[in-house]
Protein backbone atom coordinates (compact mmCIF):
# COMPACT_ATOMS: atom_id res chain seq x y z
CA UNK A 1 0.00 0.00 0.00
CA UNK A 2 2.80 2.15 0.89
CA UNK A 3 4.60 1.25 -1.92
CA UNK A 4 1.83 1.91 -4.56
CA UNK A 5 1.33 5.66 -2.87
CA UNK A 6 4.94 6.34 -3.45
CA UNK A 7 4.85 5.29 -6.80
CA UNK A 8 2.04 7.23 -7.02
CA UNK A 9 3.28 10.44 -5.72
CA UNK A 10 6.72 9.79 -7.84
CA UNK A 11 5.09 9.59 -11.16
CA UNK A 12 3.20 12.98 -10.37
CA UNK A 13 5.92 14.53 -8.74
CA UNK A 14 7.99 13.46 -12.42
CA UNK A 15 5.25 14.30 -14.46
CA UNK A 16 4.59 17.77 -12.92
CA UNK A 17 8.04 18.91 -12.89
CA UNK A 18 8.89 18.22 -16.82
CA UNK A 19 5.89 20.30 -17.43
CA UNK A 20 7.67 22.73 -15.34
CA UNK A 21 10.54 22.65 -17.38
CA UNK A 22 8.67 22.52 -20.85
CA UNK A 23 5.91 24.52 -21.42
CA UNK A 24 6.13 27.16 -23.39
CA UNK A 25 4.19 29.64 -21.40
CA UNK A 26 5.70 30.43 -18.60
CA UNK A 27 2.46 31.13 -15.77
CA UNK A 28 1.25 27.18 -16.78
CA UNK A 29 4.75 26.43 -15.94
CA UNK A 30 4.88 27.83 -12.44
CA UNK A 31 1.07 26.70 -11.97
CA UNK A 32 2.40 22.97 -12.39
CA UNK A 33 5.66 24.14 -10.40
CA UNK A 34 2.94 24.83 -7.68
CA UNK A 35 1.20 21.38 -8.02
CA UNK A 36 4.68 19.51 -8.24
CA UNK A 37 5.39 21.39 -4.71
CA UNK A 38 2.28 19.72 -3.05
CA UNK A 39 2.82 16.85 -4.23
CA UNK A 40 6.58 16.91 -2.87
CA UNK A 41 5.11 17.92 0.74
CA UNK A 42 3.22 14.62 0.84
CA UNK A 43 5.96 12.90 0.48
CA UNK A 44 7.37 14.41 3.01
CA UNK A 45 4.24 13.72 5.44
CA UNK A 46 5.17 9.79 4.19
CA UNK A 47 8.68 10.24 5.24
CA UNK A 48 7.33 11.47 8.74
CA UNK A 49 9.13 15.12 8.49
CA UNK A 50 5.52 17.60 8.94
CA UNK A 51 7.64 20.22 9.88
CA UNK A 52 9.36 19.96 6.37
CA UNK A 53 6.17 19.41 4.78
CA UNK A 54 4.60 22.92 6.26
CA UNK A 55 7.79 24.64 5.73
CA UNK A 56 7.82 23.56 2.20
CA UNK A 57 3.98 24.72 1.65
CA UNK A 58 4.14 28.00 3.47
CA UNK A 59 7.41 28.89 2.22
CA UNK A 60 7.84 27.80 -1.11
CA UNK A 61 4.03 27.73 -2.13
CA UNK A 62 3.14 30.68 -0.45
CA UNK A 63 6.03 32.54 -0.22
CA UNK A 64 8.35 31.90 -3.58
CA UNK A 65 6.11 30.79 -5.90
CA UNK A 66 3.39 33.96 -5.53
CA UNK A 67 6.60 36.22 -5.74
CA UNK A 68 7.30 34.56 -9.21
CA UNK A 69 4.17 34.66 -10.50
CA UNK A 70 3.83 38.31 -9.80
CA UNK A 71 7.25 38.49 -11.88
CA UNK A 72 5.72 36.88 -14.71
CA UNK A 73 2.91 38.48 -15.28
CA UNK A 74 4.52 41.94 -14.52
CA UNK A 75 7.29 40.66 -17.35
CA UNK A 76 5.55 39.33 -19.87
CA UNK A 77 2.42 41.21 -19.84
CA UNK A 78 -0.08 39.38 -17.74
CA UNK A 79 0.95 35.96 -18.93
CA UNK A 80 0.30 36.60 -22.48
CA UNK A 81 2.80 34.00 -24.62
CA UNK A 82 6.01 35.10 -24.89
CA UNK A 83 7.74 32.21 -26.44
CA UNK A 84 11.23 32.43 -27.93
CA UNK A 85 11.75 28.93 -30.17
CA UNK A 86 14.57 26.61 -28.88
CA UNK A 87 16.17 25.23 -31.96
CA UNK A 88 15.71 21.29 -31.97
CA UNK A 89 19.36 21.12 -32.35
CA UNK A 90 20.06 22.63 -28.81
CA UNK A 91 16.43 20.71 -27.38
CA UNK A 92 18.43 17.58 -28.70
CA UNK A 93 22.11 18.69 -26.92
CA UNK A 94 19.75 19.44 -23.64
CA UNK A 95 18.37 16.07 -23.50
CA UNK A 96 21.50 14.45 -24.42
CA UNK A 97 23.01 16.21 -21.70
CA UNK A 98 20.42 15.67 -18.87
CA UNK A 99 20.22 11.89 -19.83
CA UNK A 100 24.18 10.89 -19.73
CA UNK A 101 24.01 12.95 -16.23
CA UNK A 102 21.16 10.74 -15.07
CA UNK A 103 22.66 7.78 -16.32
CA UNK A 104 26.26 7.96 -14.75
CA UNK A 105 24.47 8.96 -11.15
CA UNK A 106 22.28 5.76 -11.54
CA UNK A 107 25.04 3.68 -12.22
CA UNK A 108 27.05 4.89 -9.23
CA UNK A 109 24.09 4.94 -7.48
CA UNK A 110 23.43 0.87 -8.08
CA UNK A 111 27.03 -0.25 -8.20
CA UNK A 112 26.90 0.81 -4.48
CA UNK A 113 26.53 -2.71 -3.12
CA UNK A 114 25.41 -1.02 0.79
CA UNK A 115 22.68 -2.74 2.07
CA UNK A 116 21.02 0.25 3.60
CA UNK A 117 19.72 0.98 -0.19
CA UNK A 118 17.43 -1.51 0.22
CA UNK A 119 16.02 -1.91 3.13
CA UNK A 120 12.48 -1.41 3.98
CA UNK A 121 12.01 0.06 7.81
CA UNK A 122 13.32 2.82 8.86
CA UNK A 123 16.49 2.68 11.33
CA UNK A 124 15.61 6.15 12.96
CA UNK A 125 13.37 6.94 15.45
CA UNK A 126 10.37 9.83 14.13
CA UNK A 127 11.20 13.07 14.60
CA UNK A 128 9.23 15.46 16.32
CA UNK A 129 9.11 19.56 16.14
CA UNK A 130 9.87 19.76 19.38
CA UNK A 131 13.16 18.28 18.44
CA UNK A 132 13.80 20.72 15.56
CA UNK A 133 12.69 23.44 16.79
CA UNK A 134 15.19 22.88 21.09
CA UNK A 135 17.99 21.83 18.27
CA UNK A 136 17.57 24.95 16.06
CA UNK A 137 17.96 27.44 18.89
CA UNK A 138 20.08 25.78 21.04
CA UNK A 139 23.76 26.45 21.77
CA UNK A 140 25.24 23.71 22.55
CA UNK A 141 27.72 21.50 20.89
CA UNK A 142 25.32 20.20 18.17
CA UNK A 143 22.89 23.50 18.14
CA UNK A 144 22.35 25.32 15.11
CA UNK A 145 22.07 28.89 16.43
CA UNK A 146 25.09 29.84 14.39
CA UNK A 147 23.72 29.05 11.54
CA UNK A 148 20.33 30.47 12.15
CA UNK A 149 21.51 33.70 12.70
CA UNK A 150 23.31 33.80 9.42
CA UNK A 151 20.54 32.79 7.64
CA UNK A 152 17.92 36.27 9.05
CA UNK A 153 21.42 38.17 8.62
CA UNK A 154 21.54 37.14 4.93
CA UNK A 155 17.29 37.08 4.78
CA UNK A 156 17.94 40.78 5.61
CA UNK A 157 20.82 41.52 3.23
CA UNK A 158 18.88 40.22 0.52
CA UNK A 159 16.05 42.32 0.89
CA UNK A 160 17.77 45.40 0.82
CA UNK A 161 19.55 44.85 -1.77
CA UNK A 162 16.44 43.63 -3.73
CA UNK A 163 15.03 46.99 -2.97
CA UNK A 164 18.42 48.50 -4.04
CA UNK A 165 18.66 46.66 -7.26
CA UNK A 166 15.11 46.74 -8.46
CA UNK A 167 14.93 50.29 -7.47
CA UNK A 168 13.86 52.85 -10.35
CA UNK A 169 17.44 54.68 -11.16
CA UNK A 170 16.80 57.83 -13.14
CA UNK A 171 19.78 60.14 -11.96
CA UNK A 172 17.89 62.61 -10.09
CA UNK A 173 17.65 61.46 -6.49
CA UNK A 174 17.49 65.00 -4.17
CA UNK A 175 20.50 65.00 -1.62
CA UNK A 176 18.78 66.05 1.70
CA UNK B 1 9.47 3.05 -0.36
CA UNK B 2 13.07 2.30 0.20
CA UNK B 3 16.47 4.57 -0.27
CA UNK B 4 17.17 4.48 -2.90
CA UNK B 5 13.84 4.73 -4.57
CA UNK B 6 14.10 8.08 -2.97
CA UNK B 7 17.59 8.73 -4.20
CA UNK B 8 16.27 7.40 -7.51
CA UNK B 9 13.49 10.21 -7.93
CA UNK B 10 15.95 12.85 -6.78
CA UNK B 11 18.49 11.96 -9.16
CA UNK B 12 15.37 12.10 -12.10
CA UNK B 13 14.56 15.93 -10.54
CA UNK B 14 17.81 16.66 -10.45
CA UNK B 15 18.19 15.73 -14.44
CA UNK B 16 14.88 17.39 -15.20
CA UNK B 17 15.90 20.43 -13.93
CA UNK B 18 19.29 20.76 -15.81
CA UNK B 19 17.19 19.88 -19.01
CA UNK B 20 15.44 23.45 -18.02
CA UNK B 21 18.11 25.08 -17.96
CA UNK B 22 19.91 23.89 -20.84
CA UNK B 23 16.52 24.44 -23.20
CA UNK B 24 14.60 27.38 -21.63
CA UNK B 25 15.29 30.82 -23.07
CA UNK B 26 13.55 33.05 -20.70
CA UNK B 27 15.48 33.72 -17.63
CA UNK B 28 12.50 33.13 -15.04
CA UNK B 29 12.00 29.75 -16.55
CA UNK B 30 16.04 29.10 -15.45
CA UNK B 31 15.00 30.22 -12.24
CA UNK B 32 12.06 28.23 -12.32
CA UNK B 33 14.43 25.08 -13.53
CA UNK B 34 16.77 25.40 -10.66
CA UNK B 35 14.06 25.24 -8.10
CA UNK B 36 13.37 21.28 -9.11
CA UNK B 37 16.99 20.89 -8.83
CA UNK B 38 16.63 22.45 -5.38
CA UNK B 39 13.62 20.36 -4.78
CA UNK B 40 15.45 17.23 -5.73
CA UNK B 41 18.07 17.97 -3.16
CA UNK B 42 15.79 18.73 -0.60
CA UNK B 43 13.91 14.78 -1.07
CA UNK B 44 17.65 13.59 -0.62
CA UNK B 45 18.10 15.15 2.39
CA UNK B 46 14.33 13.80 4.01
CA UNK B 47 14.86 10.52 2.86
CA UNK B 48 18.64 10.34 4.35
CA UNK B 49 16.78 11.80 7.60
CA UNK B 50 14.22 9.08 7.74
CA UNK B 51 15.74 5.75 6.79
CA UNK B 52 19.37 5.81 8.16
CA UNK B 53 21.28 9.17 10.13
CA UNK B 54 23.38 9.21 12.72
CA UNK B 55 21.29 12.42 13.49
CA UNK B 56 17.92 13.04 11.86
CA UNK B 57 17.17 15.88 12.84
CA UNK B 58 19.60 17.91 11.33
CA UNK B 59 18.66 16.33 8.41
CA UNK B 60 15.53 17.77 8.82
CA UNK B 61 16.70 21.31 9.79
CA UNK B 62 18.99 21.47 6.27
CA UNK B 63 15.84 21.37 3.84
CA UNK B 64 14.46 24.48 6.09
CA UNK B 65 17.96 26.15 5.24
CA UNK B 66 18.09 25.38 1.78
CA UNK B 67 14.86 26.98 1.52
CA UNK B 68 15.96 30.29 3.30
CA UNK B 69 18.54 30.79 1.01
CA UNK B 70 16.12 29.80 -2.22
CA UNK B 71 14.17 32.57 -0.88
CA UNK B 72 17.10 35.20 -0.98
CA UNK B 73 17.91 33.82 -4.10
CA UNK B 74 14.90 34.13 -5.92
CA UNK B 75 13.99 37.67 -4.11
CA UNK B 76 17.34 39.19 -5.80
CA UNK B 77 17.10 37.50 -8.73
CA UNK B 78 13.85 38.73 -9.36
CA UNK B 79 15.34 42.46 -8.59
CA UNK B 80 17.90 41.74 -11.15
CA UNK B 81 15.37 40.51 -13.68
CA UNK B 82 13.20 43.33 -12.96
CA UNK B 83 15.79 46.50 -13.94
CA UNK B 84 16.85 44.26 -16.90
CA UNK B 85 13.38 44.13 -18.26
CA UNK B 86 13.37 48.38 -17.84
CA UNK B 87 16.58 48.50 -19.53
CA UNK B 88 15.88 45.86 -22.66
CA UNK B 89 12.00 45.22 -22.46
CA UNK B 90 13.04 41.36 -23.36
CA UNK B 91 13.87 38.18 -20.80
CA UNK B 92 16.00 36.05 -23.87
CA UNK B 93 19.40 35.04 -22.72
CA UNK B 94 20.28 34.73 -26.30
CA UNK B 95 20.17 38.98 -26.35
CA UNK B 96 22.01 38.97 -23.06
CA UNK B 97 26.08 39.07 -25.03
CA UNK B 98 27.13 42.74 -23.28
CA UNK B 99 29.70 40.82 -21.91
CA UNK B 100 30.37 38.30 -24.81
CA UNK B 101 34.34 38.95 -25.85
Amino acid sequence: MTDYLFYTLASTLVGMSLLAVSLPNLLHAAISLIASFFVTAALYIMLRLEFVALSQIMLYIGGIIIFMLIIILLTTGLGRENRHPVHKSKRLTGIGISFSLLLGLTYTLYSNPSELLTQKTPLTPAITMDDIGFRLLSTGANGFIVPFEIISLLLLVALIGAVVIARKDNGKETVQ
Amino acid sequence: MTLSHCIFLSLLLCAIGVYGVLTRRNLIGILLSVEVILNGANINFAAFAHFRAVDPVAGAIFPIFVMAVSACEMAVALAIIISMYRHKRRLDVYRLEELNG
